[in-house]
């Protein structure tokens, strides 16, 4: 627990009935920061944020704010204010009437309310809308009303449970940039829930990624791209491509053995190295190189090199996308040039674009893994 | 020969429709206006000479029935929605649809027995020292018609309620609470006003109930002032005046066509 963070978790756990749905949660929010509670759905992300919001109680652990342990207090009375995915507007009150309901009920006089209104839909852009009612409101308006219900009470913390997740694509792409706007100008410290990697990614100062009730790893949107913590944490954030590979491993430096699917490298790692023996080696479909198999090769010491053959190549805009076979797996390489189906080649990966863990369950070598079976991404660029 | 099998298929429905409700209806409203022979409007001034006093009176314990057990059904409603104490809720959930169950008749003896001057509700307080038994008296009037409707009435308005608020978005009370709002104030302003369409509907059809309900004020209220239903049932098995009897039939139809106005209006202004 760090001295100066503001919104302190310890030890949460909790659940329904007997579903154990968080273990062990410890998380330290300064103030200010942005955090986004990131994970697939049926992780527990909603759960903790209810926990800490105070619509779910804890079977164990404590939450507290400032100095001041909230853990048993009612939602009003922790300083929180909630958007919730759903807007959860109330469908009989004006826009005007939703915003001001907190300041309501705090027993303001009603010119107070209305001058505080008043700044809020200046604020969110909802100047001339005061009079609708939420029925009348297009999704990103609501969502805007949502947050300026939220924003009037003044809280200390703002707690978003996906509330982008209701707005069509293009939309969102824009109120990320405006919540995130608005959270840096407020300097409101906030905890955002999404299953949306690029979301979380643009918007938070960390992210937190949750898996099965546990953090599966905390830090920058940068660190948790360019250094994830586990297999789990590489595959969520995009990298899907697997490939399971022997190696000897001391310290940061490891020996690829020779295979059917791979040739002999010896790799320097910037981080310390899994320890010797199978291997789970994943990356993205981005920074690889691909060449055919007769081409003259490079230097192999600095990437691990891949024997295959193109099964499909597509083309998503920017750079084309091969499927490219290695052995009974498949993976995604981007290139600037198609090479054609039945094409016999070299999947180069270099040190800094792969991950290496140890392999979690014993499968054979080029074997596709579970996670890659389930992949969305892959269904859709293999059809 | 397709062009007639439509007609063909439905011609059963229409003609149970024609023949038993659409045929006595319009009998009746002709027969309302038919004074030996001719047609004019003597039943309507008889039916207003001898039973103002009823058609009043059945106005007043139907709306004040009426508008108790909409406040009875909002608080079962509510506190089934918002209660905190699973024990109690799901003691409520099984308790409240009783009545519903039990045909007025039954309400009606029911209630003689225990609303009488020596019944169980006043036997219950003199044992407990709250009332002289020297003073105790029969609740057997206009007050046993309204407990009468409204204990059979609850239920079903309740039943109807508790659905509408269990279905809202939980995220519109939470964000309520969430901002400071009392359960009552919750209630009140957030999920009362969501299920008023719902509540008016269960409002209405109880109404019209109500004033179609005869067991009732015969076997609690066999008195001066009484209910319409009484004064037709009168017209009908003593003097066999139809004429009358339709008149005060119309007159019902017509209190009842008062609420329905009313619940279309409401809905009305809702749905823009």
């Amino acid at each position: 627990m760090s001295a100066d963070a503001y919104l302190n978790l310890q030890k949460i756990s909790a659940g329904y009935g007997r579903t154990q749905v968080l273990q062990d949660i410890d998380l330290a929010i300064g103030k200010g920061e942005f955090v986004a509670l990131l994970g697939a759905s049926g992780c527990g992300k909603t759960t903790l944020l209810r926990t800490i919001a105070g619509f779910a109680l804890p079977s164990a652990g404590s939450v507290r704010v400032g100095d001041r342990d909230v853990t048993r207090l009612p939602p009003d009375k922790r300083g929180m204010a909630m958007v919730f995915q759903s807007y959860a507007l109330w469908p009989h009150m004006t826009a005007a009437r939703n915003i001001g309901y907190g300041l309501r009920l705090k027993g303001w006089r009603r010119e107070a309310i209305a001058t505080r209104v008043a700044e809020m839909e200046a604020l969110l852009g909802l100047g001339g809308l005061s009079g609708r009612k939420p029925s009348e409101l297009s999704g990103g308006q609501r969502q805007r009303v949502a947050l300026g219900r939220a924003l009037a009470v003044d809280p200390d913390i703002l707690l978003l449970d996906e509330p982008l997740s209701n707005l069509d694509a293009r939309i969102r792409l824009t109120v990320r940039h405006e919540i995130r706007a608005l959270q840096q100008r407020l300097g409101i410290t906030t905890i955002h829930v999404t299953h949306d990697r690029e979301e979380a990614m643009v918007m938070a100062d960390r992210i937190v990624i949750l898996d099965k009730g546990r953090i599966a790893q905390l830090g920058t949107p940068e660190a948790i791209y360019t250094r994830p913590a586990s297999a789990f944490v590489a595959a969520f954030m995009g990298a899907e491509n697997v490939v399971h590979l022997d190696g000897a491993c001391s310290g940061h430096r490891v020996d690829i053995a020779p295979g059917p699917l791979n040739k002999a490298a010896s790799l320097t790692l910037d981080r310390p190295a899994p320890p010797s023996g199978k291997l789970e080696a994943r990356f993205r479909s981005e920074r690889l190189q691909l060449r055919r198999l007769a081409a003259p090769s490079s230097d192999t010491g600095t990437a691990i090199e891949l024997i295959g053959r193109v099964e499909a190549v597509v083309y998503p805009g920017g750079e084309w996308r091969h499927t490219v076979r290695i052995g009974e797996s498949s993976v995604l390489v981007d290139g600037p040039e198609a090479l054609p189906p039945d094409t016999d080649v070299i999947v180069r990966v270099p040190t800094t674009s792969l991950f290496l863990f140890a392999a979690s369950a014993a499968l054979p070598i080029g074997s596709p893994s579970a996670a890659d079976d389930r992949s969305p991404v892959r269904d859709r660029l293999t059809a | 020969m397709t062009r007639l099998l439509g007609p063909l298929l439905i011609s059963p429905a229409l003609i149970v429709i024609l023949l038993l409700f659409m045929v006595p209806l319009a009998a009746s409203v002709i027969g309302a206006f038919e004074v030996e022979g001719a047609y004019g409007l003597g039943n309507f001034t008889k039916a207003y000479d001898f039973y103002t006093q009823d058609i009043v009176f059945t106005a007043v314990i139907v709306g004040l029935s009426t508008a108790l057990t909409g406040l009875l059904a909002i608080a079962i409603g509510g506190y089934l929605t918002l209660g905190e104490n699973a024990t109690a809720v799901a003691i409520l959930r099984w308790l409240y649809r009783w009545p519903m169950f039990i045909p007025f008749i039954v309400v009606g003896q029911v209630l003689r027995t225990f609303l009488a001057k020596s019944g169980l509700f006043n036997s219950t307080l003199v044992a407990f020292g709250l009332l002289d038994p020297l003073t105790a008296t029969s609740y057997l009037d206009w007050r046993g018609v309204v407990v009468a409707f409204v204990w059979k009435q609850t239920p079903f308005v309740a039943l109807m309620v508790s659905g509408a608020m269990a279905s809202l978005d939980r995220g519109t009370i939470e964000a309520a609470r969430n901002l400071g709002a009392s359960r009552l104030r919750i209630l009140v302003e957030i999920v009362v006003p969501q299920v008023t369409t719902t509540l008016l509907v269960g409002l209405v059809l109880s109404f019209v109930t109500m004033m179609g309900v005869l067991s009732v004020p015969l076997m609690i209220n066999a008195q001066a002032p009484t209910m319409i239903t009484a004064d037709i049932a009168f017209r009908l098995s003593t003097y066999r005046d139809y004429g009358v009897a339709n008149a005060l039939g119309l007159i019902s139809l017509a209190i009842s066509a008062v609420a329905a106005w009313f619940y279309l209006r409401v809905n009305m202004r809702q749905g823009r």
